[in-house]
C-alpha cells in the first residue's frame, strides 16, 4: 500500500475510516516511529495513530505560544501536583517530544543497565551488546555527533570555560542534527528541519515504505479477538477545538504496539482495563526534574545564537546530577526572571547578556498518573527530601560554574535568597532552609516507569518481550516499561528498546 | 469562555503593573503598548479550561487582596501604581507557596504574549526570526 499522513481535514466528510495492517502503532514519537522504521523496512504493513497534528516546517513560528499551541501537549500547561506544581514537558504532534527536545543523545549508562539486570532481572531481555548494535545504527541514521564548534554560541562555550577553570569534566553534547544552523529554536520545533526528530526522519521514512499515519486521531480503544489484541479504534479530533471527525477502525493482523509515552500509555491501558491487576500501572512514575540558574555577563552572551543545548557536564552523575546549557526563549526567560515591574523590564533589557544553564536530577521520587476529572490527566509527583538536597547542591555548583565563567551576577531563582547574588557564599541560607520543592521553580522532563517491564504479572505490566501479561498481541514499547530513570536524556534508549521490540516481531 | 469586561480590565491592569512602559534602563514597550487584550482572547479560546478558570480565580484574588496585603481597602486596579507594585512584591515574597505563585502566574501568562512579539524581542536585542506578528496579534497597534 502507499503511505500517507492523513489528518482530520482529509477525511472530514467521511462517516468512518477502516483500514488493516500487520502492526498498528499508537504514538509517533521516539518509540513508535522507530518501531515503524524497523517494521516497514522488514516488509510489514504498518498503521500509526497520532493524537497531535502533523506540523510542517513552514508552519513553525519562532514564538513560544505558537509552538505551545501546535506542538506541545496541553499548550505547555501540563503540570504535576505535589507540594509544588511542576510543569511536565511533552510534545503532542507527529514526532512527539522529539520535535521539541534539545536533540541531546546519550546511550543508557552501563551502571543503569547493570541495575536493571541485577534488581529487575532484565539483563537477558535487553542484552547490552544488542543495544549497542542498535545505537550504532541509530547514530548513523540520525546523524548523531558532537555539536559543531561553528554553532556553539557563547551560552555553550561559557560552560566549557567554566568546566575547564574548575577542573571538572564537560563535553560537547552529542546531538541528532544534520547541518545545525544554530538557531537556538529546538524547543519551538526546529525551523530549519535539521534536527532529526522523528517527524523528519523515521516517520517520513516509514511513510515512504508504505505506513499510514492517522494524525489528529487519538486512539480510543482496543479491538480484541479470541483473547488477543486485534486492532485499534480511534477518532479524528481537532487538537485545538476538540471538534470530532470520523471514527477510525484499524485491524491488526499481527500486533498492536503502544508507544504513547509514560503519561498516555498507562491511561490508555487503564481505560481498556489492561495491566491493572498488579497494582503498578500508572504508579512508579519517575522523571528528571530540574531547575535553571541564570548568569548575567558583562559581554553579550546572545543565547539565541548557537545550538539550544550544546554543552554538558556529567562529572557529578554519580551524585545524581547532570548539568547542561539551555538557550531559554524570551518568553520562558521572562517567566523565570525574578523581577516584577520596572525591575523585570530592566532584566529583560539585558536578555542578550544572560546565560542559562540547568541541573537535571536523577530523582528517587516516584509519582503516579491517572485519569483526572472531566477527561483530564492527573499527574502526582513530589521530589523526595534527598532529591531536594541534590537540587540544592546542583544549584550551588551551577552558580560556582557561572562565576568561574565570568558572570557578574547570578540569579539563582530560589525563594528566600536575593534575586541577584555576587558570590557563591550568598547561597548559604539555602542549605539551612528545609528540603522543600517549593523553594524552586522546577520542570520535569524524561518520564518513565508507569507500565513496568518484569518477569511476573504480579509486579509488572509487560513481560521481557514487551508483551502485556494480560493481553497477548499487545506490546508496550515506550519508556513506560523502564524500571528506573537514567540520569541522562533518554531518547536514544527509548529508540533502542523500541527497535529491539520491533525486531522481535519480524 | 468569555470574561466580563471588568475582569478583562482588571487583568490588563495587572499586566500593565508587571510590564510597565518606558522603564529607564529597561524596555520602552510595556503591556500597554501591545495588544494583550487580543492575547487574552487567544488564551481563552485555546488554553485548557482549568488554566483559564484558574487565571480567572486568580484575577479576583489579586483584585481584592490589597486590604490583606498592604492594609489598603481598595481594589488592585484602584491603587496607585507604586502601591500596586508593592502588593505584587509582597505577594511574591510570601512564605505561602500558593500566594507567592500568584504574581508568577500572571508573569508567565503575560510572557507568552508579550515576549513573543517581534517588536518586544527586537527591543530585547534578539535577532528576530519571524518579523511578522503571531496570528493572535494581527496588525500591531500604531
Amino acid at each position: 500500500m502507499s503511505g500517507a499522513i492523513v489528518e482530520l481535514g482529509d477525511v472530514r466528510d467521511q462517516a468512518r475510516v477502516e483500514d488493516a495492517a500487520d502492526v498498528v502503532i499508537i504514538g509517533t514519537g521516539a518509540a513508535g516511529a522507530t518501531a515503524a522504521r524497523v517494521l516497514t523496512e522488514a516488509g510489514l504493513d504498518v498503521v500509526m495513530f497520532e493524537e497531535g497534528a502533523h506540523v510542517r516546517q513552514e508552519q513553525l513560528r519562532s514564538d513560544m505560544w505558537s509552538s505551545f499551541k501546535h506542538v506541545w501537549r496541553d499548550l505547555g500547561f501540563q503540570v504535576a501536583s505535589g507540594r509544588a506544581f511542576t510543569p511536565v514537558l511533552q510534545g503532542r504532534c507527529v514526532g512527539g517530544t522529539t520535535t521539541i527536545n534539545g536533540a541531546i543523545i546519550h546511550r543508557m549508562p552501563e551502571k543503569i543497565w547493570a541495575r536493571w539486570r541485577d534488581e529487575f532481572g532484565l539483563g537477558g531481555a535487553l542484552p547490552y551488546p544488542e543495544l549497542e548494535r542498535i545505537w550504532d545504527v541509530l547514530d548513523r541514521e540520525l546523524f548523531v555527533g558532537p555539536a559543531p564548534e561553528s554553532v556553539l554560541g557563547k551560552n555553550n562555550s561559557l560552560m566549557r570555560t567554566a568546566t575547564e577553570r574548575l577542573g571538572i569534566a564537560g563535553n560537547l553534547i552529542r546531538r541528532n542534527v544534520s547541518g545545525c544552523e544554530g538557531s537556538a529554536h529546538c524547543n519551538q520545533g526546529c525551523p530549519t528541519g535539521r534536527r532529526q526528530s522523528m517527524n523528519v526522519s523515521y516517520v517520513p521514512r516509514s511513510v515512504a515504505a508504505g505506513a499510514r499515519v492517522y494524525a489528529t486521531c487519538p486512539a480510543r480503544s482496543l479491538i480484541t479477538r479470541r483473547g488477543r489484541a486485534a486492532g485499534v479504534v480511534g477518532q479524528f479530533r481537532d487538537p485545538l477545538t476538540g471538534a470530532r471527525g470520523p471514527e477510525v477502525v484499524v485491524h491488526a493482523r499481527r500486533a498492536v504496539l503502544l508507544a504513547a509515552s509514560a503519561i498516555q500509555t498507562p491511561l490508555f491501558l487503564a481505560k481498556n482495563r489492561i495491566g491493572v491487576g498488579a497494582g503498578v500501572l500508572g504508579k512508579r512514575l519517575q522523571a528528571h526534574p530540574g531547575t535553571a540558574v541564570v548568569g548575567v555577563f558583562d559581554a553579550p552572551v546572545e543565547m539565541y545564537r548557537g545550538a539550544t543545548q550544546g554543552y554538558e557536564s556529567v562529572h557529578y552523575w554519580d551524585e545524581r546530577m547532570k548539568f547542561e546549557t539551555v538557550a531559554m526563549p524570551p518568553e520562558l526567560a521572562m517567566a523565570r526572571l525574578p523581577g516584577l515591574g520596572p525591575e523585570l523590564m530592566r532584566e529583560l533589557a539585558q536578555y542578550a547578556h544572560l546565560a542559562v544553564w540547568g541541573v537535571q536530577v536523577r530523582a528517587e521520587a516516584h509519582g503516579s498518573v491517572r485519569a483526572g476529572l472531566f477527561g483530564g490527566t492527573h499527574i502526582a509527583y513530589d521530589m523526595t527530601d534527598a532529591d531536594i538536597r541534590v537540587l540544592k547542591l546542583g544549584v550551588r555548583r551551577l552558580t560556582e560554574m557561572m562565576f568561574a565563567a565570568g558572570a557578574r551576577q547570578v540569579l539563582p531563582g530560589v525563594h528566600g535568597l536575593p534575586h541577584a547574588i555576587s558570590s557563591v557564599d550568598e547561597l548559604s541560607p539555602l542549605f539551612d532552609a528545609p528540603d522543600d520543592p517549593r523553594l524552586f521553580h522546577t520542570i520535569a522532563a524524561h518520564l518513565f516507569g508507569t507500565a513496568l517491564m518484569g518477569g511476573s504479572a504480579f509486579n509488572s505490566v509487560v513481560g521481557p518481550r514487551f508483551e502485556t501479561h494480560d493481553l497477548p498481541g499487545l506490546f508496550v514499547i515506550d519508556s513506560s516499561v523502564f524500571p528506573t530513570n537514567m540520569g541522562v536524556n533518554p531518547q536514544h534508549s527509548i529508540c533502542a528498546l523500541a527497535w529491539l521490540a520491533a525486531e522481535r516481531l519480524v | 469562555m468569555s470574561w466580563w469586561s471588568f475582569e478583562r480590565r482588571w487583568l490588563a491592569v495587572i499586566w500593565q503593573t508587571l510590564l510597565p512602559s518606558g522603564t529607564p534602563g529597561g524596555l520602552a514597550l510595556g503591556a500597554r503598548d501591545v495588544p494583550m487584550d487580543r492575547f487574552l482572547d487567544e488564551l481563552l479560546a485555546c488554553a485548557p479550561r482549568r488554566v483559564t478558570l484558574g487565571a480567572r480565580l486568580c484575577v479576583w484574588l489579586l483584585t481584592f487582596c490589597p486590604l490583606f496585603v498592604i492594609g489598603r481597602p481598595r481594589t488592585f486596579p484602584a491603587l496607585a501604581e507604586e502601591e500596586r507594585r508593592a502588593v505584587l512584591a509582597k505577594l511574591g515574597q510570601s512564605d505561602v507557596y500558593l500566594v507567592r505563585e500568584l504574581p508568577t502566574l500572571f508573569k508567565m501568562l503575560g510572557a507568552l504574549g508579550f515576549a513573543g512579539l517581534p517588536a518586544v524581542q527586537a527591543e530585547m536585542g534578539l535577532a528576530v526570526r519571524d518579523s511578522s506578528a503571531p496570528d493572535w496579534a494581527g496588525e500591531p497597534k500604531p
